[in-house]
């Protein structure tokens, strides 16, 4: 085990009266670790998520990375959001440039290279001077991370990408990130209300009460699945448990009005 | 990835739709043809198509109003045919300069107008972005944009007197306070996904604004200055006609005090065509500025 990353120390978060996230205990994530939010809609895994990203503040506690508190944001934590994640004036590699554009600490022939290094990696290398309205819901979510990546993120902060797009692009998506993620080491935080997308892509999977989000279990999917994940793992009867369990743990955090 | 090839096919939906549609019904007595109806709900009709319907029906409202006008339904003193504006249009481009007042509303508009926007533009930014400058200015805007211009005219001579100073003032009075609104309700709009990105970019407040919000409400912006450029000339007439001795408004004036009513409707006329103009103008620049859309 490696040593604690980002911790959260009695973190939570009040809009008005109302309580949003309530973290009391100490949470921690590893290092490289994929960890995906999962909870009932709109219960406040988003905002905690904003948090890390220096978004919104904690009403109370403090999250740490590597040891110090997090302020506002900067090119260490990066967002990619479900929907307005590109920018439609930018032509497709223009908006990969754009992580770095605010990064006085490598020269214009890096940028260039590492433009078309992260286009490539994210397949889009051919799309590079279409404008995202050009490009399919997958594809602008693609130019989101390859910009993330560009910017060089440690931490990658991912609210719903995926959520607006079909059954078949999001599991080809899905494949990609978890590479990605494995190749580059990264840390991702990944929010999802989408069960077989939270067995599928973690390594460990934490489970939201609905409104406060409170912690209700953590599942450790790293252990029971491996780090390898292929389609054909979707079929195999491990991650068939792995789901059922989840949505068990889901249904039981969302509570009573769920009955 | 799976998502790649059929990706571009995205934006031609909706075309064929109408087509068969229509097609079905045709079936029976002709199933060669496939003719799309002119009266398809919320469908598209084909360019050629609308242009022809669009300067035929204005061709059409022209000859209705040259033979009412010829046969006598309607005193000319008043009411005189088209073909009469237009000659008195030709004269008065002839023998009374009228292209130069028409320069010199033109001028006018323009200069205020570009004050205005200057002014505007920055300001509302600034409001929307620092709720401090919003919630400061906000009540004093949302006042004196209510106030009728008209209203304003004997203030403005009393400070400016007569000279080109109050005209500019009254145009600027009528389109800065609608503007800077206007301008304001664009930042607001600008998706807050866009600045968060940038935030986490690492980009200070002046290069978010700079790169990306003034970026992404640009073509709402220019949308804006098109609409507010027509009211402009709205307050020219009224600023010409109380107090100058120039412009297309002194002329439709003056034109006014002799009964004149083919001169006073060609300058009324005249005053469309520029704006018409001016407007198509500025929707080609639109489209040319902002392809990506």
């Amino acid at each position: 085990m490696t040593a604690p990353y980002l911790v959260f120390d009695g973190v939570t978060k009040h809009f008005g009266p109302i309580a949003v996230v309530d973290v009391p205990f100490d949470y921690r994530i590893e290092k490289n670790q994929f960890v995906v939010f999962l909870g009932p809609s709109g219960c406040g895994k988003t905002t905690l998520m904003r948090m890390i990203g220096g978004l919104d503040e904690p009403s109370g506690g403090e999250i740490r990375l590597e040891g110090a508190p997090v302020g506002p944001p900067d090119r260490r934590r990066g967002m990619v959001f479900q929907s307005y994640s590109s920018f439609p004036w930018l032509t497709v590699a223009e908006n990969v440039a754009f992580g770095m554009k605010y990064r006085s600490d490598i020269g214009e022939e890096e940028k260039l290279a590492r433009r078309d290094r992260y286009l490539d990696l994210v397949g889009l290398y051919e799309f590079s001077d279409a404008y995202p309205a050009r490009v399919s819901g997958g594809m602008r979510q693609r130019i989101a991370i390859a910009r993330t990546l560009a910017a060089g993120s440690d931490v990658l902060l991912m609210d719903e990408p995926f959520g607006a797009l079909d059954a078949q692009r999001r599991e080809g998506l899905q494949v990609q990130l978890r590479r990605i993620q494995k190749r580059d080491a990264k840390t991702i935080v990944f929010v999802t209300h989408d069960v077989e997308e939270a067995v599928f892509l973690a390594d460990k999977v934490v489970v939201f009460t609905k409104r406060p989000a409170r912690i209700a279990a953590e599942v450790d999917v790293a252990e029971r699945l491996g780090a390898d994940r292929t389609l054909e793992l979707r079929e195999s009867p491990e991650f068939f448990a792995l789901r059922n369990e989840l949505l068990h743990l889901l249904r039981e955090a969302a509570g009573d009005d769920e009955r | 990835m799976s998502d790649a090839p059929g990706a571009l096919a995205d934006g031609t939906r909706g075309e064929g739709k109408a087509v068969m549609a229509e097609g079905a019904v045709a079936v029976g007595s002709r199933p060669a043809r496939r003719r799309p109806s002119r009266f398809g709900f919320r469908k598209p009709l084909p360019r050629g198509l609308e242009l022809s319907i669009a300067l035929g029906a204005s061709l059409g409202l022209l000859l209705l109003w040259e033979a009412v006008a010829r046969f006598g339904y309607v005193n000319t003193l008043f009411f005189p045919a088209p073909s009469d504006v237009a000659a008195a249009m030709v004269h008065m481009f002839r023998d009374q300069d009228l292209a130069w007042h028409a320069a010199v509303s033109t001028a006018r508009v323009w200069s205020a107008f570009l004050i205005a926007a200057v002014m505007a533009i920055p300001m509302g930014i600034l409001m929307s972005s620092y709720r401090v400058i919003g919630a400061a200015s906000e009540p004093v805007i949302d006042f004196i944009r209510y106030l009728p211009v008209p209203a304003l005219v004997p203030l403005a001579i009393i400070w400016f007197g007569v000279g080109e100073e109050t005209k500019i003032f009254l145009l600027w009075l009528g389109t800065f306070f609608q503007l800077v609104l206007l301008v304001a309700d664009d930042m607001r709009r600008v998706p807050q996904e866009y600045v968060e990105i940038t935030q986490t970019l690492g980009a200070s407040h002046y290069q978010i604004l700079r790169d990306v919000a003034f970026r992404a409400m640009l073509p709402s912006l220019v949308d804006n200055l098109r609409v507010t450029l027509g009211w402009c000339w709205t307050y020219l007439i009224i600023a010409e006609i109380v107090a100058a001795s120039s412009g297309i408004g002194f002329v439709i004036w003056a034109a006014r005090r002799y009964m004149k009513t083919p001169e006073v409707m060609a300058g009324v006329v005249l005053i469309g065509i520029i704006g018409l103009a001016s407007d198509q103008i500025l929707r080609a620049v639109h489209r040319r500025m902002f392809r990506y859309l």
